[in-house]
């Protein structure tokens, strides 16, 4: 009920979208083709969850999260050291930039040519921009750190390691976590996006959404934007949720409760 | 390292140091120091003084070896051995601070890393936190602390390891008076305690006279040692007192030599 509370308004206006869509759907003032009624979309969602879609979701999220891990694992140890050596970062920061304006979605064959059609090619396309965003993050980042700490660091004589993991990683870790937000996104809606129009494996939900899509089950095929819609809001919501935990530390960001 | 050999009883000697900063934006670019020689013996507590902007904190960087003097020597006794033998705390407490680490691990931190094991350890943190009143508060993060707290979590982190020189810039600023009477008082019991040099920069007469053996004022452009005063005064020292009182115009005399 606390939650509730605290989240009257915004489920008011959801709430508030919903009886707008009724209201236009039972008037008729759109043809159905085009924009279903909420319940006709309410009543296909079970079945498309028993016919295909639960493997579907499944398959997009697996897609999903092994990016993120991967450009984690990869991205945030290595944008450290590079914040860490900045001569090293200003080296590789030119190509670096360069390779981030590159849409990624326009290096999708070069990766089919490289990994294969196949899962790799997925996972590899939505990783590669994730990556390059979190390391990016993790550079500026650690480049900020608090001199006053590095200092102590010295003092202390750390070694680089212990300087990285235990002064620069939580330095950089509030800039990591604005990455990886924008890596989540990316990665949720490359993922989608190579299913729908490239016929890679049979399974995802960005396949499905076409699937529906090119066989007119409107409802359905809202049902699947919707349901598409949530598990982005999902992966957000954990996120906020790490961050909060991890970065309780600083001024202005408690555990709820 | 070459040159004349440092006097037996100093801890830190400054010799003909010149620095300035890099080009600064407001155009005035001449030398900030310039031939400024300073000696600080061992054992002794001293403050430096002057006005703000008058280039104390960068004083106590360049005695830290923080900043590099473009020219002149900056001398340690040999007897700091470790690079924490010499330790600068930041006038924002929360820079001398790790504020992802709770209250207990702050203090721990640098002993841990320092090797100190077992009974030692644990010894010099119960010691620290009951010094500092922060036993309470030991699995409290930096930010949820007040600014009293958080100065004292700060002191006694930079304090810990046994620091044989310790340049606290501005420790006071921002306490009031009855919390800056708790830590002065604790300062001076661990500076007596583990044989402590302390440096102590601050813009504020009472501060100065509450810790200080030694005053040192300086002025700028290029920054010079105004007055020198030796302060012979038991400790604690209580205010209006005539001998207080004496040391406290001489101070507010050699500030206002500064200024003109």
């Amino acid at each position: 009920m606390d939650w509730f509370r605290r989240n009257w308004r915004g489920l008011s206006f959801v709430g508030g979208l919903i009886g707008v869509w009724a209201l236009v759907a039972a008037l008729r003032l759109v043809d159905p083709i085009i924009l279903p009624a909420p319940w006709s979309v309410a009543r296909a969602v079970p079945g498309m969850l028993r016919e295909r879609l639960l493997a579907d979701i499944g398959m997009t999220l697996g897609r999903v999260l092994t990016a993120l891990v991967v450009a984690c694992v990869f991205g945030i140890p290595v944008g450290l050291f590079l914040g860490y050596r900045q001569r090293a970062y200003k080296v590789v920061e030119g190509p670096l930039h360069a390779l981030r304006s590159v849409p990624a979605s326009a290096l999708f064959p070069l990766f089919l040519i490289v990994a294969g059609v196949g899962e790799t090619s997925i996972v590899a396309l939505a990783a590669y921009p994730s990556l390059l965003v979190i390391l990016v993050n993790a550079v500026s980042g650690a480049a900020l750190a608090n001199q006053s700490r590095l200092y102590q660091a010295r003092l202390l004589n750390l070694n680089s390691w212990h300087t990285v993991s235990d002064v620069l990683f939580y330095e950089a870790l509030p800039s990591i976590f604005d990455g990886i937000r924008t890596a989540v996104s990316y990665s949720l809606v490359l993922v989608v996006a190579v299913e729908m129009f490239i016929g890679l494996g049979e399974r995802g939900l960005g396949r499905g959404i076409y699937l529906y899509q090119s066989s007119y089950r409107i409802p359905e095929t809202y049902g699947a934007i919707m349901i598409a819609g949530m598990i982005g809001i999902l992966l957000n919501w954990v996120v906020t949720k790490a961050q909060n935990r991890m970065l309780r530390w600083l001024p202005n960001v408690r555990e709820e409760q | 390292m070459t040159g004349p050999a440092l006097s037996t009883h100093s801890a830190l000697e400054l010799e003909d140091v010149d620095f300035s900063y890099a080009a600064r934006s407001n155009g005035i670019n001449g030398a900030l120091y310039k031939d400024f020689s300073l000696r600080i013996e061992q054992g002794s507590m001293v403050t430096i003084m002057g006005a703000s902007g008058a280039g104390k904190s960068t004083l106590g960087r360049i005695m830290a070896g923080i900043l590099t003097p473009q020219k002149g020597r900056v001398q340690r006794s040999p007897d700091f051995t470790r690079p924490s033998d010499l330790v600068y705390l930041d006038q924002h407490p929360m820079n001398g601070v790790f504020p992802w680490q709770t209250v207990l691990e702050n203090v721990r931190y640098p002993l841990e890393k320092l090797n100190w094991e077992g009974p030692r350890r644990r010894d010099r943190i119960c010691y620290l936190m009951t010094l500092f009143r922060l036993s309470a508060l030991s699995d409290v993060y930096p930010a949820q602390l007040s600014g009293g707290e958080l100065q004292r979590l700060a002191l006694s982190r930079c304090l810990s390891c046994k620091p044989k020189l310790v340049i606290l810039d501005e420790p006071f600023s921002a306490l009031d008076g009855k919390v800056k009477a708790e830590i002065t008082s604790a300062l001076h019991e661990l500076a007596l305690k583990d044989r402590m040099t302390l440096v102590l920069i601050t813009h504020n007469v009472s501060d100065a006279l509450a810790l200080g053996m030694r005053c040192i004022i300086i002025a700028k452009r290029p920054v010079r040692v105004m007055s020198d005063l030796d302060f012979h005064l038991g400790f604690p020292r209580e205010e209006s007192t005539p001998d207080y009182d004496a040391m406290q115009q001489a101070l507010i005399n050699g500030i206002r030599d500064g200024l003109v």
